[in-house]
């Protein structure tokens, strides 16, 4: 993939996961006040936001849970080493499904009482299947821009 | 329409679990990616296609997934807004008074977010329905799903197709 691409994608994920930590950046600049309550709704789409899942920090919360922002925080940081073209190639798909097992593990732990809910082990679990399932997302870029170019 | 059968029921799927209220509880970043290649297997399955699905038509079926999944949900949420006179805007404003109190912004910012989401809230009190609120849903239904459908798309390729190779070898 070409430079500009990975950083149109390190770029799109990069806003992404700014918009998780919205209320940080109200502390920076009033104005993102606005669009806070815009972005609650965005992120609504793609999480629960049940609020004893979500990430404290100064002045606030992520919008997303914190399996939800390990999952994005993966994803940019992987996105980040294709930048220097570190991301070479795809892992087989059976990679994918490691990297699953143990958030699929954690989910039904925690659901079966087993343990309680702990945002670290959700964290840790998203951003291993975040990191793992971008090298198919980028594989698959790849191979869209392959494509097209035909 | 009838190639893109398989993502309206997987679209419709998932823009039911986006907004049924308790249903909603379980929603999570993989509902529209698993739509879109829940979509994949369904069209495999009806067309009894044994070749590899090329990305561009997996990203097709993701695409259109994601954007019925957008109608459906969309329609959904605002037809119970405006059946039921209520939703999360309303259930959450309380909350969201006291989380812009708590922010260091000045009295004027704070009054100003307040009385924007002080009229969506009224109008939808009074008649179920705000034009802003149906905009916002609208937007972010389709922007999002859509993206959401095609990185589903792209990523579910990869596996059938490599289940496909597995067979194969």
């Amino acid at each position: 993939m070409s430079v500009p691409f990975r950083i149109l994608l390190f770029a799109v994920l990069a806003l992404w996961c700014a918009g998780i930590f919205i209320e940080w950046f109200v502390g920076i600049h009033e104005n993102f006040l606005f669009a806070l309550p815009f972005l609650q709704k965005s992120y609504s789409l793609v999480c629960h936001q049940e609020h004893s899942k979500l990430i404290f920090f100064e002045h606030g919360v992520t919008l997303t849970c914190a399996r939800c922002t390990g999952i994005y925080s993966g994803m940019l940081f992987i996105s980040f080493l294709a930048l220097f073209g570190i991301v070479k190639k795809r892992p087989e798909i059976k990679f994918l499904f490691i990297a699953a097992a143990p958030m699929a593990a954690d989910v039904i732990l925690y659901s079966l009482n087993v343990y309680r809910y702990s945002k670290t082990a959700a964290f840790i679990t998203g951003l291993l299947l975040g990191s793992a399932g971008f090298l198919y997302l980028y594989a698959g870029l790849k191979n869209l821009i392959a494509e097209l170019k035909k | 329409m009838k190639k893109y059968l398989s993502s309206l029921v997987a679209g419709f799927g998932a823009g039911v679990l986006q907004v049924v209220p308790f249903l909603r509880s379980f929603s999570c970043c993989m509902i529209v990616p698993i739509a879109a290649f829940v979509s994949l297997l369904l069209n495999q399955r009806a067309t009894n296609e044994k070749e590899k699905i090329t990305t561009k038509r997996a990203l097709m079926f993701g695409i259109t997934t994601g954007l019925y999944a957008a109608l459906f949900g969309t329609f959904f949420e605002i037809f119970i807004t405006f059946i039921t006179k209520h939703n999360d805007i309303i259930a959450t404003f309380p909350e969201l008074q006291r989380m812009v109190d708590g922010f260091p912004v000045t009295p004027e910012i704070k009054k100003e977010v307040l009385n924007l989401f002080q009229n969506v809230r009224n109008e939808i009190l009074s008649t179920g329905f705000s034009v802003l609120y149906t905009f916002s849903v609208l937007v972010n239904n389709f922007i999002i799903n859509t993206i959401f459908g095609a990185v589903g798309g792209l990523v579910g390729a990869q596996i059938i197709n490599n289940r496909l190779n597995n067979r194969t070898n």
